[in-house]
């Protein structure tokens, strides 16, 4: 679960790395749509210095001393524009040049964009620099990069957003079907109720879980009808079975050795009987056939059941002691309570050894039925049905898992324990 | 005395019939529901039993038409179903016991005795065998006219032994009707013997002479 992303961050992130992409691919495409731009406009402007400059100076009316002196003052005094006879016109040419414009070392080194000119002053060519000042490139490309950046974190923390919202309402059906599918229980033989969300995605997955639901609480119906119809098949069977033998035991040419054989059949008989009634009865928890609930005195009820068994509770030479407090009440159903003090007491019969030591006792809320053991018993596999944790002793497998399945109805805790060289069953109400 | 069968499974019914023949009792048999509503319309029986799953109807049916006809036989429902409901609605129309299958027919043979008693001596149902005097109602024991004072599951075998007289009980009938629905759960049915030489033991020392013979490997005898 550790790696698991929620499904709209997935293409968050993409998104995300998407948009990094893109606009970072847009920073050197910006830099050379506004370096183009500057260079253009930088050359245009020079043109017409340069022409300005032209027109001037041929509206001077200067001698030749005066005229060099000036083109040297003009040399002097006008910066980012150089004035020189030259010998013949050439075409004009546009030039860049880096260099720090003073000469001193400390200053930057800076770019120039410039114009070489060819111009006739009253006749006589002179050659013509114009340049001016054009911003850096690392200035222009942070200065894009940073604003791009701004921008992506806000295109970012939009889209965190925007996916926040989105997906609390855009999967909230997804998240109600999810609470409802949570919350199923098949036994309670009722389809999904799922709301309409008008979404046809979720629509479509409701329609396929509802018919999936259907379809299991079909077959699961029809595994408990199974049951409890092939359990009901089975006693005519065996009750014509135990008839025959019952018959036949009375047949007086029978031989001892025959007689015994015939009288063990009723052994397995009674077991498959038993599996039989535990299976059924198992079944019918399952359906919810035992709904009336009385107020129980257990403690009465356990009394006598103690009395009913004392019999057996005490063979095998067993000490049994009791530690049972009155008038405890408890609201349930009354068969299916017998049923589980009868089954725990009897899992304790049968499973006590020689000489062994049986333990009831109850409080306010608990139960505990415990005998004498030697080795504890895998608390897992206990409650399961069909596993008996003995093969000396032959059992239905399903006393426990009844008791648990009643357990199980009312919302107690059922708890076994190996302590002080004892199996305890205890059972939280 | 007669008796009516209405029980689909012919194997069982045959069983039933041919267990209760040696008692004196006459048996019919009804496999359906309509065969059922048609032998109770036209004669009358000491006892009827009745099976509820039948083809053409419910059983519960039948007990209703019973009813209905004023009809005074003992009914007991034996029933493929162990169900508490069944049991209860079942008493509740007018069914006099309900025995679960599978059932011992030593046990059913002791509840249609009871039921045919119960309706033929309603107000003073006392058994008498030999010196033995046994009153069903008050529950009392007596041998050549002194009480014995038999424990609950003693005078419960007691009466199982009366209700199948010369028949060999096994021991895992007389579990069953000692221990009821839970016999099935006890490994061992030694505590059968414990009862039955302690019951034997009272009626011998109140002089009445031994008619409880054991069958080696299988149970239990009342020869008389």
């Amino acid at each position: 679960m550790g790696n698991m992303s929620k499904l709209l961050n997935r293409p968050l992130k993409a998104f995300a790395i998407y948009s990094l992409l893109v606009l970072g691919c847009s920073i050197p495409v910006y830099y050379l749509i506004v370096d183009y731009i500057w260079r253009h406009e930088l050359d245009e402007y020079n043109k017409i210095v340069s022409r300005r400059i032209e027109s001037g100076l041929n509206k001077l009316e200067l001698n030749d001393a005066e005229w060099s002196k000036t083109i040297s003052l003009w040399n002097q005094t006008q910066p980012g524009t150089t004035l020189e006879k030259a010998s013949i016109i050439k075409p004009d040419s546009i030039y860049d040049v880096t260099r720090r414009y003073t000469g001193n070392s400390d200053e930057e080194l800076e770019r120039y964009r410039g114009l070489s000119s060819y111009i006739r002053v009253k006749g006589k060519p002179y050659h013509l620099n114009v340049e001016i000042n054009v911003e850096e490139t690392h200035e222009t490309v942070l200065a894009i990069a940073a604003v791009t950046f701004v921008f992506f974190i806000i295109l970012l923390a939009g889209l965190v957003i925007l996916n926040q919202k989105i997906s609390i309402k855009v999967w909230k059906p997804f998240h109600t079907t999810l609470e409802k599918l949570k919350s199923f229980d098949l036994n309670s033989d009722k389809n999904i109720d799922f709301e309409k969300s008008g979404i046809e995605e979720f629509e479509e997955l409701n329609g396929v879980l509802r018919q999936l639901v259907e379809k299991n609480i079909n077959v699961f119906r029809q595994q408990k009808e199974f049951t409890e119809n092939a359990s009901h098949e089975l006693q005519t069977p065996l009750a014509v079975l135990k008839s025959k033998i019952d018959l036949l035991i009375q047949n007086e040419n029978l031989t001892q050795e025959q007689s015994e054989l015939v009288e063990s059949l009723n052994i397995p008989i009674s077991r498959v009987s038993r599996i039989n009634k535990n299976l059924l009865l198992l079944a019918k928890i399952e359906n919810r056939q035992f709904s009336e609930d009385e107020n129980i005195d257990i403690s009465e009820m356990l009394n006598q059941n103690i009395g009913f068994l004392e019999e057996h509770l005490t063979a095998k030479n067993n000490v049994v002691y009791t530690q049972i407090l009155q008038n405890i009440f408890l609201i349930a159903n009354r068969s299916l309570v017998e049923i589980l003090i009868v089954n725990l007491l009897l899992n304790a019969i049968r499973h006590n050894p020689e000489n062994g030591v049986i333990r009831i006792g109850l409080t306010e809320n608990i139960l505990t039925i415990s005998n004498t053991g030697d080795i504890p018993l895998d608390s897992e596999m206990l409650f399961k049905r069909f596993i008996t944790s003995s093969n000396n002793t032959p059992s239905s497998g399903l006393g426990l898992a009844i008791v648990k399945e009643i357990c199980g109805k009312y919302g107690w805790q059922i708890k076994y324990f190996f302590a002080d060289n004892f199996h305890h069953f205890s059972i939280q109400f | 005395m007669k008796i009516l069968i209405i029980e689909d499974e012919k194997e069982l019914a045959g069983n039933i019939a041919a267990y209760l023949s040696e008692e004196n009792y006459l048996c019919e048999f009804a496999e359906t529901f309509q065969q059922a509503i048609d032998k109770i319309g036209a004669y009358s029986y000491d006892c009827i039993l009745l099976d509820l799953m039948l083809p053409g109807g419910d059983g519960l049916k039948i007990l209703e038409e019973l009813k209905q006809q004023n009809k005074q036989e003992g009914v007991i429902i034996i029933s493929a179903k162990d169900s508490l409901t069944d049991k209860i609605t079942g008493l509740q129309i007018g069914a006099d016991d309900y025995l679960a299958k599978p059932f011992h027919l030593s046990e059913l043979a002791a509840r249609i005795y009871s039921v045919i008693r119960r309706k033929q001596f309603a107000n003073s149902n006392v058994i008498r065998l030999k010196e033995l005097q046994i009153d069903l109602l008050a529950k009392t024991v007596f041998v050549n006219q002194d009480q014995v004072l038999l424990t609950k599951k003693e005078f419960d075998l007691l009466l199982l032994f009366i209700g199948n007289k010369n028949r060999v009980l096994s021991k895992s009938a007389l579990a069953e009707h000692l221990s009821g629905d839970i016999a099935d759960m006890l490994d061992n049915h030694d505590f059968v013997y414990a009862h039955i030489k302690n019951m034997k033991k009272k009626l011998i020392d109140a002089g009445y002479q031994n008619y409880l013979k054991t069958v080696y490997g299988t149970g239990y005898k009342w020869e008389i």
